[in-house]
C-alpha cells in the first residue's frame, strides 16, 4: 500500500509540467507600465506607483495581469517569451516536483518522516475521500490526475501570496489549460468505459419520452462544455479576487491621502488589517479551492463513468 | 447628470458588485443554515453534509463570480 502511495505521489509530482497549458499568448505589453516599472509589484508598495501619473484602476491591473519580463520569445504567431505568469507557473510545478521528491526520500523503512508525513496525509485524503467516493473502485485509476490538480491549484495560489510573486492560476489561459485537462479526464472516463457511442448515448437518460430528446441532447451537450467552463472561471475569478482586494485596500492608502494627511495616516493601520485580513482568508482559499478543483472534476469523473445515477 | 459612459460604467459596476453579493451571500447563507441545521440533527452525518456544502457553496460562488467578472470588465474599461 504504501508503494502504491509513493508511486501516486511521485505521478502527482511529475503530472503538471505533462499538462502545460501554454499561458503565453495571452500577452500583450500594456503601455509604458509595463516597460518601465517591470519588478514593481510588491504587495508593499502601492503607494510610490499612485505618486506617478497612473490612476488606482491601472495599478490594481498592473498588478494582477501577465506581463512579459524584458525579452519575448516569439515562434510564428505565440509568444512565448518568459513572463510573469509563466514564470510563477513553472515555478510552482518545480515547487510540486521538488515537494514530493522530498516527501518520497523522507520515507523510512515505509514509514514517512517530516514532510512526507504531511504529503501523504494530503495524498490519502484525496484518494479516499475523492477519488474513491465520488469516481467508485475505479478511483485509483485517477487519482495520480486529481493529485496534480490538487497540488499544483495549491502551491500556485499559496506562491503567488509571496511578496514580488504572481499567482499563475489567476491567468485565465492557465485555468483553461486545467479546465481542458479536466475535460479530457471526463470524455476519457466515459469512453474507455463504454466506447466512443455508447458513451455519448449515455448523456441522454434512458426511458426518455422521443419528443423530449429536442430539448434534451442540447442541453446536455452544453452541459458537457459547461462543467468545464465553470471550472475555468471558478478557479481564475476566486484567484484575480483575492488579490484584486488585497490591491484595493492598500490602495485605500494613497486614494485617502490625496483628501489630506489627516485622512490617509488613520487608514494606514486599517487598510493594513484590512489586508492582512484577506491575505489569511486567501491561505483558506487556496486550500479550498484545490479541494473544490478536485473535488468538481472528480464528480464529473464519477458521472460520466456512472451515468445511471 | 455625468454624461461621460465611463462614469455609468463605474456607476453599473458598483451597483452590480453589490446585488452579486447580495444574491450569493443569501445562498450560501440559506445553505449554510440549513446544514447547520442538518448536522445538529443528524450529528454522526456531520462529515457527508460538510462535503456537500462545501459542494454546492463552490457552484453557487461561481455563478456568483460569473457576474463579478462581468462588473469587473465594466470597472476596468478605459
Amino acid at each position: 500500500m504504501i508503494a502504491a502511495l509513493v508511486l501516486t505521489a511521485a505521478l502527482a509530482g511529475q503530472a503538471p509540467p505533462a499538462h502545460e497549458p501554454t499561458p503565453a499568448p495571452a500577452v500583450e505589453p500594456h503601455g509604458e507600465a509595463a516597460a518601465t516599472e517591470p519588478a514593481a509589484a510588491g504587495h508593499e508598495a502601492p503607494g510610490h506607483e499612485s505618486e506617478e501619473h497612473e490612476g488606482p484602476a491601472a495599478i490594481l491591473m498592473h498588478h494582477v495581469t501577465d506581463r512579459p519580463l524584458g525579452y519575448d520569445f516569439v515562434v510564428g504567431p505565440l509568444h512565448l517569451g518568459p513572463t510573469r505568469h509563466l514564470i510563477f507557473f513553472l515555478l510552482a510545478s518545480a515547487v510540486v516536483l521538488i515537494l514530493v521528491r522530498l516527501a518520497i526520500r523522507s520515507y523510512r523503512e515505509g514509514i514517512p518522516t517530516g514532510i512526507g508525513t504531511a504529503v501523504e496525509t494530503l495524498v490519502v485524503y484525496v484518494r479516499d475521500e475523492i477519488a474513491e467516493k465520488n469516481i467508485g473502485h475505479d478511483g485509483a485509476k485517477y487519482t495520480p490526475l486529481l493529485l496534480s490538480f490538487f497540488f499544483f491549484i495549491l502551491i500556485a495560489a499559496l506562491m503567488g501570496l509571496l511578496p514580488f510573486s504572481s499567482t499563475s492560476t489567476g491567468n485565465i489561459s492557465v485555468t483553461l489549460g486545467l479546465a481542458v485537462v479536466s475535460f479530457l479526464a471526463m470524455q476519457f472516463a466515459g469512453i474507455s468505459k463504454y466506447g466512443f457511442i455508447h458513451h455519448y448515448k449515455n448523456m441522454v437518460p434512458a426511458g426518455l419520452p422521443a419528443w423530449l430528446l429536442p430539448i434534451i441532447i442540447p442541453v446536455e451537450i452544453l452541459g458537457m462544455f459547461s462543467k468545464p467552463f465553470a471550472l475555468m472561471i471558478r478557479l481564475f475569478a476566486n484567484m484575480l479576487a483575492g488579490h484584486m482586494v488585497i490591491t484595493t485596500l492598500l490602495l485605500l492608502i494613497p486614494l485617502m491621502s490625496a483628501i489630506g494627511l489627516l485622512f490617509g495616516l488613520p487608514m494606514i493601520p486599517i487598510s493594513l488589517v484590512l489586508a492582512l485580513f484577506i491575505m489569511i482568508l486567501e491561505i483558506l482559499v487556496a486550500f479550498i479551492q484545490a479541494y473544490v478543483f478536485t473535488l468538481l472534476t472528480s464528480i464529473f469523473i464519477g458521472m460520466s463513468a456512472h451515468p445511471a445515477h | 447628470m455625468p454624461t461621460d459612459p465611463k462614469a455609468f460604467a463605474y456607476f453599473a459596476a458598483g451597483i452590480g458588485a453589490g446585488l452579486t453579493i447580495m444574491g450569493g451571500a443569501a445562498g450560501i447563507g440559506r445553505l449554510a443554515a440549513a446544514a447547520m441545521e442538518g448536522i445538529a440533527r443528524q450529528p454522526n452525518a456531520a462529515g457527508d453534509i460538510r462535503g456537500a456544502m462545501i459542494l454546492s457553496a463552490a457552484l453557487i460562488e461561481g455563478v456568483t463570480f460569473f457576474a463579478l467578472i462581468v462588473t469587473i470588465l465594466l470597472a476596468i474599461k478605459t
